[in-house]
């Protein structure tokens, strides 16, 4: 099974397909799942606390906004732990964990920095580029290897 | 500032959506209450939240997957079923991520169309999809074809 | 029980700077409960196209589209609650055109705010309780006259005042630095009541604001405990005479800033902050002391000066008190250093706050350093009017306590 970095992080249809065709997927709920299942000092919703953003200066310089760092303390360990990535680069309407574009901009550009099989596409529209996309998927995760 | 303790540490939750003309969330829900063990299933409408044990969880989405592999979608959720930090209830409205799903729902379709053709047709026939980080340029002669439809 | 004040929340990154806690108790010690508009899918496609602000960030689009949802009436809110990331200027713009549509299109009372990693509850307490008055007490800021007898007290971080009040008239005044607290706010409250020539139970009603307000509010049983952004408006249009109609209201405190924007004696938006010491009254009397002269005395001096001659490059309170000494020290003049201590402030403000306060006439400054007309013609040049300067100005807060507090008069 190869860890695989999902963009947008929140999608259900990357999730499924990285799942489905047998590795693991890297995303926003994992994160999240980690905070809130961590004691510490409360901080709801998300258990991201102000020690979060400083985690994040490791990605991002502490000229760039709180809610950038925040969010990259949740990405930054999974971009450096993934073997593989799947973008879609219509992903305009993803709110809430994928909600700032400055991040994403950002996690876009260190999964390009790095040296790992990726694969760039656009959402389907219409029943044709599904059935492109699912292969193109399909057959990116096949060529991953690794396979329980 | 207050400690916090985790609830449900050292579970998985789970979203399954279904988007079927066959079946329906209740339908996946009366079947992972046949078949759970010890998880935490709740309905919802667009499918069904399952929390429990990893292997658990994973084993009753193996099973309901049988049902309608095709229309059937699985992605991890942060957050245990119901709590109140992401409830539609206490926040007003939808939490955020709410949004993001509601426009892949009507993405969705295509994806289970296909799911299901790659069954049926060779995939090292299907071409290639878009990529996106190849800008096409105009072809020349099409470009010429597009001035003379345009000139006559 | 009163139910909550239902605030809007339209904002992006805050449950990832993890302040979005600070934003819920701050409401809720208030009275307030923040919620976050529902709307559908379509509502975001369709609102943001039509708002017109092609900005990227999918949080904001959903801000936009659910503003829109607020403005139209398809959710309700009693107040809405702006607040992006400090230093993203994506979010900078969408909270400003926000805060503007909002403040156009209804008679929603908004804040906006940018926060940090580091922004607390009590950060947002006042704005907070700002929001929250204007929305549940209409009827009590719609008072014009104050009538029986009343006593307001404004404990401030800097100065304590007090101000006694009987049929419209200011009778009696108390002021001094603030050092103890309780013990500044009986010292001032003795001499206001000394001067009005009536005893502590003649008064009838009594109102508290300023940072030491819940404390001395509790000692003294105050009717009403308010904070300064409300209580200043008011105390303004009613001392200058601009109760109906617009204004904006500038207050430069030893803290902090305010400048409001008012409507019919109402605040609708409003800033309060300040970066650095170095825009606030304590720099002024920094630069007195340097000086040698009493704070009392800088104004006139400055009127004297060119602020344009002495070389101010820093915002800093510490710095900016060099620069003035190295000028000093090259032969500038007392008056030229007086007047561009008094324009680096009245700049600060201008170019931090008054940015993000939509400015009507008249000006009103108030305020112990409104008495410091060096400043109040810095101002005046930067705004390009006339700054208006009501009489008792020092002692805005505690006017507008007496004011208010007239509305908790039991009739016997």
């Amino acid at each position: 099974m190869v860890k695989v970095f999902i963009y947008p992080a929140t999608s259900l249809i990357l999730s499924d397909m990285v799942s489905r065709f047998g590795h693991t997927p890297l995303s926003s709920a994992i994160a999240v799942r980690e905070r809130i299942q961590t004691a510490g000092l409360e901080s709801p919703p998300l258990q991201i606390t102000p020690e979060e953003p400083k985690k994040g200066l490791r990605w991002a310089a502490v000229e760039v906004p709180a809610g950038v760092r925040g969010r990259m303390s949740l990405y930054g360990p999974q971009i450096e732990a993934c073997e593989a990535a799947i973008i879609i680069n219509d992903a305009d309407l993803s709110f809430g964990c994928m909600g700032c574009a400055r991040t994403n901009e950002l996690i876009k550009f260190l999964l390009r920095q790095k040296d790992i099989p990726k694969l760039d596409l656009y959402y389907p529209k219409n029943e044709e580029e599904g059935v492109q996309f699912v292969a193109a998927i399909k057959r990116f995760l096949d060529a991953l290897g690794g396979k329980k | 500032m207050t400690e916090y303790t985790p609830v449900l540490a050292g579970t998985v939750t789970k979203y399954v959506v279904v988007e079927s003309f066959d079946i329906t969330p209740a339908d996946l829900g009366i079947r992972a209450y046949e078949i759970s063990k010890d998880a935490m299933v709740k309905e919802t409408c667009f499918g069904l939240v399952i929390n429990g044990k990893q292997e658990e969880v994973d084993r009753i989405i193996a099973e309901l997957r049988k049902i309608d592999p095709d229309h059937i979608f699985v992605k991890d959720r942060g957050f245990p079923p119901g709590d109140p930090r992401r409830c539609r209830a206490n926040l007003g409205g939808a939490r955020p991520g709410y949004h993001g799903m509601e426009n892949e729902m009507t993405v969705i379709p295509y994806v289970s169309h296909g799911l299901e053709a790659i069954k049926t047709r060779d995939l090292s026939t299907i071409p290639l999809p878009q990529n996106p980080l190849e800008h096409k340029e105009l072809d020349f002669s099409r470009l010429k074809k597009l001035i003379d439809a345009q000139e006559s | 029980m009163t139910p909550p004040v239902r605030i809007a929340q339209l904002s992006c990154g805050a449950e990832y700077s993890g302040i979005q806690h600070e934003i819920d108790d701050a409401a809720r010690e208030v009275g307030g409960e923040i919620f976050f508009p529902d709307i559908a899918l379509k509502d975001i496609r369709r609102d943001f196209d039509l708002f017109g602000l092609d900005v990227r960030s999918p949080d904001l689009k959903l801000a936009i589209a659910r503003a829109k949802a607020l403005v139209e009436g398809r959710v309700e809110a009693d107040a809405v609650f702006i607040a992006t990331c400090f230093r993203c200027a994506e979010a900078a713009i969408v909270r400003n055109e926000l805060r503007r549509y909002i403040t156009e299109q209804s008679k929603l009372p908004v804040v906006s705010y940018s926060f940090t990693e580091r922004t607390t509850s009590g950060t947002l307490l006042t704005r907070m309780e700002a929001l929250t008055t204007i929305a549940r007490r209409r009827a009590l800021l719609a008072r014009e006259t104050q009538q029986g007898i009343t006593l307001g007290l404004d404990s401030g971080s800097a100065t304590t005042k007090a101000v006694v009040m009987k049929d419209n008239r200011i009778i009696g005044t108390g002021w001094q630095p603030t050092t103890e607290v309780l013990k500044s706010a009986n010292d001032v409250i003795a001499h206001a009541l000394a001067e009005a020539g009536i005893t502590r139970d003649d008064v009838q009603a009594v109102g508290t604001t300023g940072y030491g307000r819940f404390l001395v509010g509790k000692e003294i049983k105050a009717d009403l405990i308010q904070e300064e952004l409300t209580v200043n408006s008011k105390g303004a249009v009613y001392l200058a005479d601009r109760q109906h109609g617009p204004a904006t209201v500038i207050d430069i405190g030893g803290m902090d800033n305010k400048a409001i924007s008012v409507m019919d004696g109402i605040p609708g938006t409003f800033t309060m902050g300040g970066i650095c010491a170095g825009a606030s009254g304590r720099f002024l009397e920094m630069t007195s002391k340097r000086l040698g002269v009493d704070i009392t005395e800088l104004g006139p001096l400055a009127m004297k000066g060119m602020g344009a001659k002495v070389p101010m490059n820093s915002y800093c309170i510490v710095f900016g008190t060099q620069s003035l000494v190295n000028a000093l020290a090259a032969g500038s003049t007392r008056e030229d250093v007086a007047a561009a201590a008094c324009h680096s402030v009245a700049e600060q403000v201008f170019e931090q706050q008054l940015q993000e306060v939509d400015i009507k006439e008249p000006v009103i400054m108030v305020g112990g350093t409104s008495l410091i007309e060096g400043l109040v013609f810095a101002m005046g040049e930067l705004l390009q009017t006339k700054v208006v300067v009501p009489h008792h100005s020092q002692y805005i807060g505690a006017v507008g306590s007496a004011l208010l507090a007239s509305g908790f008069i039991k009739d016997d």
